[in-house]
């Protein structure tokens, strides 16, 4: 909503009709005798030769899957295959004008778009260039592998470096494949997860159009830091069904880049549909979609309708000639574009695929078409070359891949990675745990000098603690914890040259809750930006931002949101790092805010969610003190991090730490307990604004009955030390454990089982969790019968923990009460 | 608004009462002060008043029903008005709505609800109460439980290491089972049911606690028993004396001379005066709190007669008669109850020639009066007299004491039994 953009309701409400322009279908009609002086013979073969090394490699799996054996060799694979035999042509015609620069990005069947966008940069890549990339990954451990297959009985010593690249990008992708410790991530990702970064080649991805978000993330990364090279987004027309795929592409085309960015211009990304008309079994032209023409989607999105067109897939040429133009498009930042590349796949969607969808009259059609069978031909025909030097490429394909995999399933020269020798292999990647200030080494792009930035400006009016010369600091005045926030991110903005904020309505209004208030003056568009609203689209492109190189901040105005974005959350801002054997990093702080007063959707307390899903960080500040240490581990860290807030709390300043809060650059590591209060009779644990409820349960603890009460916020949940928590409960022998979370499932369930195994001896009575009824939230006006209260919390230490003299309780924490609501689920 | 009538806290260490009789009825209209229904602790009787003034609304438990103190007994209030907020979990459930009720009504919440509804389920120790008692060296079984559901927490074993074991606290398992026994003859045999064969009694308070207190220090301490006897001729001799004075000093009888002469002699057989903790720890006292087994209509009750080592002849006899009628009538104090060091009971008056008092834990010692019976002794000129023979029977507790001690202790005893007046005189 910026004010520079005037919503015109003259023009809004003239009368007229939108002219949607023409899309094209299968324009192609030049002939190889035509592409022959453009592309060159040895080109035109070597296409050739790529397409029978991708279907070699899928026959190969078929192979192995169903008969346990390939060309004598015995090999058992019980992972996932997702072949995509048939496809081969329309992936090396793609990759053909590609470099490294160019990044690739695919589905949960993408052997072939790899490979073949490997074999593409081989061919560009210098011998050099070659050598030092195989040398460098993994510390050469999967090129030491390789070199053993120049042994005379095995392949013998390759021909040139290209070769010998071309062995290696097979192995490592086989051995992957076979969970061995010389692949591409140790084993560790698998069939649908395999990459090679070195030649451009992205993750691929196991959850349908996961790789439309993270790949436009990755355009956005190129796009802001001014890097060269485009995106491909390889998705299937299945995926043309899933809202995030929509919002990648929406993301992708927002007007910003053209009306309000500094630099002008579209994102370079190219969303490559490969059609081949069944997303699984579901026959998507006829059956689950209406679009007719899947290149129809880009009309939907911007009036130039992605530029989008129909190619013939089944034709390398036609790829080729329309990527020369699509590429032209992108450069020159008219992106996005898409394309509807038409192929067929021959083989089951997996080896369980019994074609009960589909005829063996259409597969036989298609079949006739075959490119290997139909691109040879054309070659021969026009005269390029003689039938024997195609068998003389297809006999060296099926020896290179017989031998090759042979070697991946020999588990002396592949070995699986040993978890007794190392139990740690796993764990070591879960988290990257490193420090990294700035990941760009460049001036941060700003408009204008510290100086003269409002944000710090205002904060430096601030006083820094609650009381100054024995008086209480108005509200106004007080710096408190969005202070504390903004302060932050406005001091990273200033160091990082990488680091981008955007969100729902971050830039002009402020945030939501004015986080981000004046940071519009200071920080150009394409560093602080409006996404739209679009919750998965948003973490995805953060996702895909931070895989290549850089930071991103992003927010969802709502915990509740976390569900929109729960793929982009769950799977792919948590599992990249690990899944890649942590050859990627995942700097990325997402922040989401708990609301209230806003009913039922709009006030969740949902740490356990994202605290279950390993790979998160998690935390959730109740002070400006914590809020401001931990947002600066998290913006220095190389991880990905759920960072909560709490609504109710931004206003507060901070009453706990000696002088307030510094004003200098200071960092609370992730998992450490804030000691709030000391105390020796009871623990008390807090998660979030719960705090404040403890403190005022401890004051009635230490009036009415000589408690003392120690309360400890758990302003960290994952990572989370346990040593302080063990002193204080060991001291005390009772722990009751509140957050405003609904107690079934909440994260304390999970530190009070932590507590009981740990402090068992120690304990005067169980541990006790105090959390939200579960129920929908209720309306406001019933907060206190809904969220847990003070005394809520003196009721659980009096029914459960230490009967207080004299105390009446009310608030529904007996034994009974307890079996009557999980036996009714509520 | 209606209001609940709680069961009053009759001594520190009473955790909970059975009612006796209710006076009034649902229906009835009460005021402050009117006598709601008796109750008894293991050790006495008590009414209770009302508290409230209106209409007795709903009694939520019965006559017999052990109830934890402080908890809710019945609603006074103004007719028709909901009482079910002041019903305590567990309590007799009104008549009308039963399983809707149940289903869709949260829980009554009150005072004490908790604690009653778990105190059948838990009743156990907290593993930080047992280190602690396992590290202090204190016998935990011997803490009240204060926590949740009874269950002995840190702050009971504190208290037992400061305070000492209080009595322990009326046993809380209800003997059900037998009154469904009682009606399965019955129906089987209804031409019997004129005159049953047999009759089940449920145990009253102090029944209870006797039961469960003889049993216990039957089966956990080593037992026996030793018996004397003494020349008890200069004990009548001064009996008679006493008898023949004017005032109070003639009711002093030969009982309260026995205990007197314990009292001013057990401090030199320490071991005697003491507390077994539990299997490797004795405490002493440095004071005699002498325990008096007195004969009740309601059972054996014994008060205290604290500090008893400190008290002359008369100030015994006449605390053990102001306290023997308070026990009589059961309006004593639970407190006066509990913490002897050593125990006297008197069955001589019954003709008893020897017997094996039961000692009441965590005491090592109980000294049972014989009658007193003629025999022949040899005379210093070779004659046969007679000589009045009074047996003393002493229960000790060989975890704590050993056989010789013990004797050498009773032989004292009896020595200055024998020579009261001398006694007296130090």
């Amino acid at each position: 909503m910026p004010k520079s953009l005037f919503v015109d309701p003259v023009s809004t409400l003239a009368p007229g009709k939108v002219e949607l322009g023409s899309i094209p279908v299968n324009t192609y009609s030049r002939s190889v005798a035509e592409e022959r002086a453009a592309l060159g013979d040895d080109n035109l073969i070597r296409i050739y030769r790529d397409i029978t090394i991708l279907r070699e490699f899928e026959s190969m799996l078929h192979l192995i899957k169903t008969q346990k054996n390939y060309n004598g060799v015995d090999v058992t694979y019980p992972g996932p295959a997702h072949l995509s035999v048939g496809q081969e042509a329309a992936c090396v015609g793609q990759a053909y004008l590609l470099t490294k620069d160019d990044f690739n990005f695919g589905s949960h069947c993408s052997h072939s778009e790899i490979l073949a966008k490997s074999l593409s940069c081989i061919q560009k890549l210098s011998d050099k260039e070659l050598l030092e990339d195989m040398e460098n990954f993994l510390g050469g451990r999967t090129l030491r592998a390789v070199e053993k297959l120049s042994a005379p009985e095995k392949l013998g010593a390759p021909k040139d470096v290209k070769e010998l690249a071309i062995r290696f990008i097979l192995y490592g992708a086989l051995s992957e494949l076979f969970a061995r410790e010389t692949g591409f991530h140790k084993g560790m990702g698998g069939s649908m997860h395999a990459f090679f970064l070195p030649f451009g080649v992205y993750p691929n991805n196991a959850i349908v159009g996961g790789s439309a978000g993270i790949a436009t993330g990755a355009a956005l990364f190129k796009k802001v830091n001014h890097q060269s090279g485009i995106v491909i987004c390889n998705i299937g027309d299945g995926s043309l069904g899933r809202g995030p795929v929509w919002e990648a592409m929406n993301f992708a085309s927002m007007d910003q880049y053209h009306t309000l960015w500094e630099e002008k211009g579209g994102m370079p990304i190219l969303f490559n549909i490969f059609n081949n008309s069944y997303g699984m079994g579901g026959q998507t032209r006829g059956e689950t979609m209406a679009y007719d023409f899947c290149a129809r989607m880009g009309a939907g999105v911007n009036p130039e309708s992605m530029y989008a067109e129909r190619i013939n897939g089944f034709d390398p040429l036609a790829v080729i000639d329309a990527m020369r133009r699509k590429l032209e498009i992108l450069r020159k930042g008219e992106g996005p574009v898409l394309l509807d590349t038409i192929t067929y796949r021959f083989s089951g969607h997996s080896t369980s695929d019994q074609n009960a969808y589909r005829t063996q009259e259409e597969i036989d059609a298609w079949k006739a078409i075959d490119p290997i069978v139909t691109y040879r031909r054309a070659l021969t025909e026009a005269g390029v070359a003689g039938d024997s030097a195609f068998e003389v490429i297809l006999a060296e394909t099926a020896e290179r891949m017989t031998k090759i995999c042979a070697h991946a399933a020999d588990t002396e020269i592949s070995p699986y990675a040993d978890f007794k020798k190392d139990p740690f292999f796993i764990e070591r990647t879960m988290f990257s745990d490193e420090r990294v200030e700035a990941f760009g080494s460049g001036e941060p792009e700003m408009l204008v000098p510290r100086e003269e930035c409002k944000t710090l400006q205002r904060l430096a009016g601030k006083e820094r603690a609650p009381m100054k010369d024995g008086k209480p600091v108005s509200k106004m005045k007080l710096f408190n914890l969005r202070d504390a926030l903004s302060e932050v991110i406005i001091d990273r903005f200033y160091e990082d040259p990488t680091l981008i904020s955007y969100g729902e309505d971050v830039r002009d209004w402020g945030g939501a809750y004015a986080v981000m208030r004046d940071m519009n003056q200071a920080v150009p568009y394409h560093r602080l930006f409006n996404a739209p609203i679009s919750e998965a689209a948003i973490v995805a492109t953060a996702v895909g931002y931070a895989m290549c190189g850089g930071r991103a901040l992003i927010e969802l105005m709502y915990a509740d949101f976390i569900g929109c974005a729960g793929d982009e959350i769950f799977n792919q801002m948590s599992k990249w790092q690990a899944m890649s054997a942590g050859i990627l990093k995942m700097p990325v702080v997402l922040r989401v805010s708990v609301g209230s007063k806003y009913g039922a959707q709009h006030s969740q307390d949902w740490t356990a969610l994202c605290a279950h899903i390993p790979g998160l960080k998690v935390c959730f500040p109740a002070t400006p003190y914590e809020a401001k240490g931990l947002l600066e581990s998290a913006l220095m860290g190389t991880d990905p991090v759920v960072f909560f807030e709490s609504q109710r709390i931004y206003d507060v300043g901070e009453q706990f730490h000696d002088g307030g809060v510094p004003a200098g650059r200071y960092e609370i590591p992730i998992g450490t307990v804030t000691k709030a209060r000391p105390g020796k009779d009871i623990t008390i644990l807090t998660v979030g604004a719960c705090l404040y409820r403890a403190l005022k349960a401890a004051d009635t603890l230490k009036e009415r009955f000589g408690l003392e009460a120690e309360i400890l916020n758990l302003s960290s949940l994952v990572p989370l030390d346990y040593k302080e928590i063990c002193e204080s409960v060991r001291k005390t022998g009772r722990a009751v454990l509140v957050s405003d979370a609904c107690a079934r499932g909440s994260f304390l369930n999970d530190v009070a089982a932590n507590i009981t195994e740990l402090c068992f001896d120690d304990l005067d009575a169980p541990p006790v969790v105090v959390g939200a009824r579960n129920w929908i939230t209720p309306p406001y006006e019933f907060d206190a019968a809904f969220f847990p209260q003070e005394g809520w919390i003196l009721d659980a230490i009096h029914e459960k923990i230490l009967p207080l003299p004299g105390y009446v309780p009310e608030n529904g924490m007996t034994e009974t009460e307890q079996l009557r609501r999980a036996r009714l689920g509520v | 608004m209606a209001t609940a009538v709680i069961m009053p806290k009759a001594g520190i260490s009473v955790e909970s009462c059975l009612i006796g009789t209710w006076k009034k009825k649902v229906g009835d209209t009460v005021r402050i002060g009117d006598v709601l229904f008796s109750y008894e602790t293991d050790k006495a009787n008590f009414e209770c008043e009302s508290t409230a003034e209106g209409e007795l609304l709903e009694i939520f438990f019965e006559d017999g029903d052990e109830v934890p103190c402080l908890v809710n007994v019945c609603a006074v209030g103004t007719k028709g008005e909901d009482v079910s907020a002041l019903r305590p979990a567990g309590a007799s459930a009104p008549a009308a709505p039963a399983p809707e009720a149940e289903k869709t009504a949260p829980a009554p919440q009150t005072a004490a609800a908790a604690i009653q509804e778990t105190a059948a389920a838990a009743g156990g120790i907290s593993p930080r109460a047992r280190k602690l008692a396992e590290h202090a060296g204190v016998d935990a079984a011997q803490a009240g439980g204060t926590g949740p559901g009874g269950r002995i927490i840190e702050r009971d074993v504190r208290r037992l290491m400061e305070e000492g074991p209080a009595r322990k606290a009326a046993p809380s398992e209800e003997v059900s089972a037998p009154a469904a026994q009682t009606a399965a003859p019955a129906a089987a045999a209804p031409a019997a049911m004129a005159a049953p064969e047999y009759e089940d009694i449920k145990f009253s308070g102090i029944r209870r606690a006797i039961s469960t207190s003889m049993s216990a220090s039957l089966q956990n301490a080593a037992q026996l028993s030793h018996t004397f006897s003494f020349d008890a001729g200069p004990l009548l001799a001064y009996r008679k004396v006493l008898k023949a004075s004017e005032g109070e000093t003639a009711g002093i009888t030969v009982g309260d001379l026995i205990l007197y002469a314990v009292a001013h002699s057990l401090l030199e057989c320490p071991d005697l005066n003491a507390h077994m903790l539990d299997a490797t720890t004795i405490r002493r006292f440095s004071h005699v709190h002498l325990g008096v087994a007195v004969d009740t209509p309601r059972g054996l009750m014994v008060p205290t007669i604290f500090n008893a080592d400190q008290k002359s002849l008369l100030e015994i006899s006449r605390e053990l008669k102001a306290l023997a009628a308070e026990c009589r009538s059961g309006a004593i104090n639970p407190d006066k109850l509990t913490g002897a060091t050593f125990t006297v009971s008197n069955l001589g008056s019954f003709g008893v020639e020897s017997f094996t008092p039961v000692i009441n834990p965590p005491q090592t010692g109980i000294l049972g009066v014989c009658t007193t019976q003629n025999r022949p002794r040899l005379n210093k000129d070779g004659t046969i007299g007679l000589y009045p023979a009074m047996t003393l029977s002493l229960t000790y507790d060989h975890r704590a004491i050993d056989g010789a001690p013990a004797s050498r202790y009773m032989q004292k005893l009896c020595r200055s039994l024998e020579n009261f007046t001398v006694l007296l005189a130090r």
